[in-house]
């Protein structure tokens, strides 16, 4: 195995030159260098593990780099023409594997559609191309006294378009909803070179300012569609008022080098303008989802969340420090954050802050301030900032994150479920770090996604060595049986909260729908007939699913009859 | 017919499959401008499992089927373009649960406002209800029409509220979206396999699926609602303010109406009518309230929640205060001139259909009803006045209802045109100028986006991808064509 050659499947030399008619020689390359650096994601277990068998399928065959929708479209008339997949590319920041299958596929890295085209005052919108990401987009519209409503714990380099195709989740989705509600309009490249938009946009002559239709929303199939409709080259956002400065605050201690930047003082900035963050902290899980649920239904503050783990990492500069703090248990088992904005004035600061104080007396929870726990309120600063810009995120990735179980409920179900069925995948597998564990015994990671408490998201996560394959290994089974039980249980629609999921997990688990797989390999057919793009990732054509491999689906069938399923038989 | 009525009656019982003359007639129009076509039955049912076998049968013998559920849509989506079998789900009644810890319901398409409201009253919750909803209102069709509800101007709590609901595919099978999509308990809308699936069936007219059920959101009604008034010369005064007080998000709900629709909501010797058209009644009171109201009113509503009631309403009111005597416009908690006003206001602000007095003014209303950028509707308002003066339309008998939506990124406008039913000439002269309207108002960028009846080709012929994504969608799921054939850009 170690002395096995990794031969890329290469593209045919007459392809290879229509395309670089398209973008010029500068922008397109082969160069086995240049296209191991997109051949996996940075959190990535599927495709760190091809590298560890040394399996070439996640290396493309070549990358270009479009400077338009024209380009995009150019491409994918030339790669549909010819049969060969593709697979758009922002920054490489997603779960999932690349190119998942062994034929030739054209990698699209859109790094060079970086702008922000439009902040519109009178439609609350902002117009990004697919390489901005939610910082540019945030430090634009707060010029003019808007933002976009939230920046994902994914942190907030993450790409507006590649969010619309996988997630969006935002700490403050309590009032401003997960990405889903925040989406005007959609501009996707489909295989066949045509340009799709959705929404008022989408029609000749009107602005742009409404996300419905015309009649039957095609929105819904792009949104999650996980790159399989095509490829996304603009994005319109909403956006809401913003009632801090038209500048996030800095630290008073300044930020220094990435070097130094591992003490505290420099993670404590202040709150922005008219922005208070609460914590509070509870004997129990019990006392914490009560208290989850009447703020949530107060009708109050942006953002409602408790923390897990997340604490540990997100808000300790070392991940000696994550460590030591996991093992001393430092932070709150059961707490829970408020975000509150005053954007009608100061009275609707002080009103929400009342209610969340009486809220919390009620329950018998306690308020984490300079005089009580004051050394846990002083490491949790950096949320101070992130819960409406998110930075921190990346110390997560500090060991390696690479993969979660995101459920998707009602509050009193949704936090015991997600402890239940991760657990029982940890029990099985085995952890793969120690922090894996975390929320298990305590809080796991609830983010309120609805304004009335109505529906929230948990987050479990595995942190294997990306060194060692036999954790990959690991990781991947764990979060695979956390799925195969979710649904097993009934309980959501399979791979995540989102909705979204990500084959094998949905042509072969058709108790989800019933059968949404078949209606989603119509859909896939209709945008995509020769099945090019992001090929095998999300839908599986007919021929994929039967191609699907034998030992593969003989792992997942076990997976099935563990939860009591039968197993699939094709 | 290529299904015969025996076959029908099988799946449903032959009590419910009706073929009479008068039946046909009654199902065969509504007071739109829409033509009337008979369908060949009328087939009422009451399971979903009736549902799916009529759907099957439907396909087999190729027989268009029509989803039925109040026919309170007055726009002619439930007439059977190419005949068929109406499926009428009006006897599917039942409110399924209401889960009053997570602030939701379940119900089927018969369930309609009142009905739901009714039942969430004693419990002190609310139902979301559009301005002008009739009470009959199937919740679970209008919410898929993407009505907008009181609350929308308000971006968290007026909008997306279809949680999990259950639909039968073109092809008979029972298909499940968000939590409840792998068959447990319902209890959030994401999923399965694309997040904001749901979203393809809505403004659908039931050509891509026929939805059975619905789980939408409920909320706690308000301990204490202040309303205030602020009235306007004309509506391009209104713009900067109604941009300015969404801005700051102040107040849930917010509209502003014109004085014919307020006069007609005011006027109580009309009576709210449950079916369309209606006989036209005395106008005497009508036009004495019409005189000496504004030209146009903005309403916002504060809502005092039963915690900290007053200091939730008080900065509220003190925010709106500062901001109205910054922009120099009054602002009043009562209508000049008519006593009581607000409370018949407050009333409507939970069971919004008191505007639909406005039928008794000539019996028919003929609504143009799109969305618009906040900087645009002046200009299109101005456009419709020209329209009606060339047609030979009084102005002052348009009506008009405009709300902020998301505070303020786009407007709900509904400019109604009235005319007498039975008088044709005068009918054909409204025709005439609804459709000119249609065209000149989408040629100015007013966006109709629920595009029925002639709206459709006004609207596709301008959206060639999109239309074309539609077609080979609905060619790809439905290949024999039997759902509501002959709507939206379907052939």
């Amino acid at each position: 195995m170690e002395n096995k050659k990794m031969i890329p499947a290469k593209l045919p030399p007459d392809i290879y030159r229509a395309l670089e008619d398209v973008v010029g020689q500068e922008y397109i390359s082969q160069d086995r260098a240049v296209l191991e650096c997109y051949s996996k994601f940075s959190v990535d277990a599927g495709g760190t593990l091809k590298k560890h068998m040394k399996d070439p399928s996640n290396i493309p065959a070549c990358i270009v780099y479009p400077e338009s929708t024209e380009d995009v479209q150019a491409i994918m008339r030339i790669c549909n023409r010819y049969k060969i997949n593709v697979i758009p590319f922002t920054n490489g920041m997603i779960t999932f594997s690349g190119p998942t299958t062994p034929d030739p596929t054209v990698c699209v890295h859109v790094s060079r559609m970086n702008k922000v085209l439009d902040v519109n005052e009178d439609t609350l919108t902002a117009r990004v191309e697919a390489y901005v990401d939610y910082a540019q987009l945030q430090a634009e519209a707060m010029k003019k006294g808007l933002w976009n409503g939230g920046t994902p714990l994914a942190t907030t380099i993450c790409k507006i378009s590649s969010q619309s195709a996988f997630a969006g989740v935002w700490q403050t989705d309590h009032k401003y909803g997960t990405l889903s509600r925040n989406i005007v309009s959609i501009k996707v490249v489909m295989p066949s070179g045509d340009v799709l938009v959705t929404g008022s946009d989408s029609v000749s002559g009107m602005e742009t300012f409404w996300e419905y239709g015309p009649g039957p929303d095609l929105y819904s199939l792009i949104r999650g569609s996980g790159g399989t409709t095509g490829i996304v080259t603009e994005v319109v956002c909403k956006l809401h008022t913003w009632c801090g400065e038209t500048e996030l605050p800095e630290p008073p201690a300044g930020r220094p080098s990435i070097q130094t930047f591992t003490e505290a003082k420099y993670d404590t900035a202040p709150f922005p303008k008219r922005h208070t963050l609460l914590w509070a902290e509870f004997d129990d899980l019990e006392a914490e989802i009560a208290a989850l649920r009447k703020i949530g239904q107060a009708g109050i503050g942006v953002g409602l969340n408790a923390t897990g783990v997340y604490n540990a990492y997100y808000c300790s500069q070392t991940q000696d420090m994550t460590l030591d703090r996991v093992k001393n248990k430092f932070f709150p088992p059961y707490n829970l954050y408020v975000i509150l904005q005053g954007i009608v004035s100061q009275g609707q600061l002080d009103y929400e802050e009342s209610v969340v104080r009486d809220i919390i007396a009620e329950v018998n929870g306690r308020f984490l301030t300079e005089e009580y726990k004051g050394d846990v309120l002083y490491a949790l600063a950096p949320w101070n900032l992130d819960c409406i810009r998110h930075v921190t995120g990346y110390r997560m990735n500090r060991h390696s994150y690479c993969g979660s179980n995101i459920l998707g409920g009602p509050i009193d179900t949704v936090a015991r479920k997600t402890r239940e069925v991760w657990s029982k995948a940890l029990n099985t597998f085995g952890e793969t770090y120690v922090t894996d564990r975390g929320g298990m015994d305590d809080t796991p990671f609830l983010y309120s996604s609805n304004h009335g408490g109505r529906y929230w998201l948990t987050e479990a996560d595995v942190y294997p060595d990306m060194n060692k394959p036999e954790l990959l290994q690991r990781a991947q089974a764990t979060v695979a049986c956390g799925m195969v039980n979710t649904i097993a249980d009934k309980y959501g629609p399979g791979a995540n909260g989102l909705g979204v999921s990500i084959e094998p997990v949905t042509s072969f688990m058709p108790e989800v729908g019933p059968n949404a797989y078949l209606l989603f390999r119509k859909i896939r057919n209709v945008f995509d007939p020769k099945g090019i793009c992001a090929a095998g990732r999300q839908v599986f054509t007919k021929a994929e699913y039967d191609a699907f491999p034998e030992q593969a689906l003989a792992g997942f069938n076990k997976l099935r009859q563990m939860h009591g399923l039968q197993p699939i038989e094709r | 017919m290529a299904v015969d009525n025996s076959k029908l009656e099988k799946i449903v019982g032959k009590k419910n499959v009706l073929a009479d003359e008068a039946t046909l007639m009654q199902f065969s129009q509504d007071q739109s401008f829409v033509a009337p076509r008979r369908p060949d039955a009328v087939v009422y049912v009451e399971t979903v499992e009736q549902v799916q076998q009529l759907v099957k049968l439907a396909n087999e013998t190729l027989t268009p089927i029509v989803p039925f559920s109040s026919g309170l849509t007055l726009r002619g989506a439930a007439i059977a373009d190419q005949g068929g079998i109406i499926l009428n789900m009006s006897r599917m009644k039942k409110i399924i649960e209401i889960d009053d810890e997570n602030l939701f319901a379940m119900v089927e398409p018969g369930v309609t406002y009142k009905q739901l409201q009714d039942e969430l009253t004693p419990k002190g919750l609310k139902v979301m209800i559009p301005f002008g909803a009739p009470a009959d209102r199937s919740v679970l069709t209008s919410y898929l029409e993407r009505d907008p509800v009181m609350a929308a101007p308000c971006f968290e709590d007026g909008n997306s509220l279809i949680m999990d609901t259950e639909i039968v595919l073109p092809n008979g099978d029972i298909f499940h979206t968000g939590n409840w999509a792998s068959g447990g308990r319902p209890g959030a809308p994401s999923g399965p396999i694309r997040t904001n699936i749901l979203r393809m069936w809505t403004g659908a007219q039931g050509t891509l699926g026929i939805m059975t059920k619905m789980v939408v959101q409920v909320s706690y009604m308000p301990a204490q609602r202040k309303i205030f008034f602020i009235p306007f010369k004309s509506l391009a005064e209104a713009v900067e303010p109604m941009k300015r007080i969404q801005r700051r998000e102040i107040g849930s709900e917010s509209f502003i109406i014109n004085s014919f629709n307020l006069a007609a909501l005011l006027t109580e010797s009309w009576k709210v009518p449950s079916k369309f058209p209606v006989k036209a009644a005395d106008a005497k009171e009508f036009e004495q309230i019409r005189k000496v109201l504004p030209a146009y009113t903005m309403a916002v509503v504060i809502n005092g929640p039963k915690r900290r009631t007053e200091e939730k309403i008080a900065y509220e009111v003190t925010a709106l205060k500062e901001l109205c005597d910054s922009l120099n416009v009054q602002l009043l908690e009562s209508l000049p001139n008519i006593t009581g006003a607000e409370n018949i206001i407050d009333a409507e602000i939970l069971r919004p259909w008191g505007v639909l007095r406005k039928f008794n003014y000539k019996g028919s209303v003929h609504d143009l009803t799109f969305k618009a950028p906040i900087t645009k509707i002046a200009e299109l308002e101005k456009l419709m006045f020209d329209l009606a003066l060339q047609a030979g339309y009084p102005a002052a008998d348009i009506g008009m209802y405009l709300m902020p939506l998301e505070r303020g990124r786009a407007i709900h406008c509904e400019f109604d045109l009235h005319c007498t039913a039975a008088d044709e000439a005068e009918r054909e002269t409204v025709k005439t100028l609804w459709q000119k309207a249609s065209a000149e108002l989408i040629n100015n960028g007013a966006y109709f986006d629920r595009p029925y009846g002639i709206w459709a080709p006004l609207m596709y012929s301008r959206a060639a991808v999109y239309s074309q994504m539609l077609q080979k969608l609905k060619a790809e799921t439905d290949p024999n064509n039997i759902l509501n054939p002959g709507k939206l850009c379907f052939a």
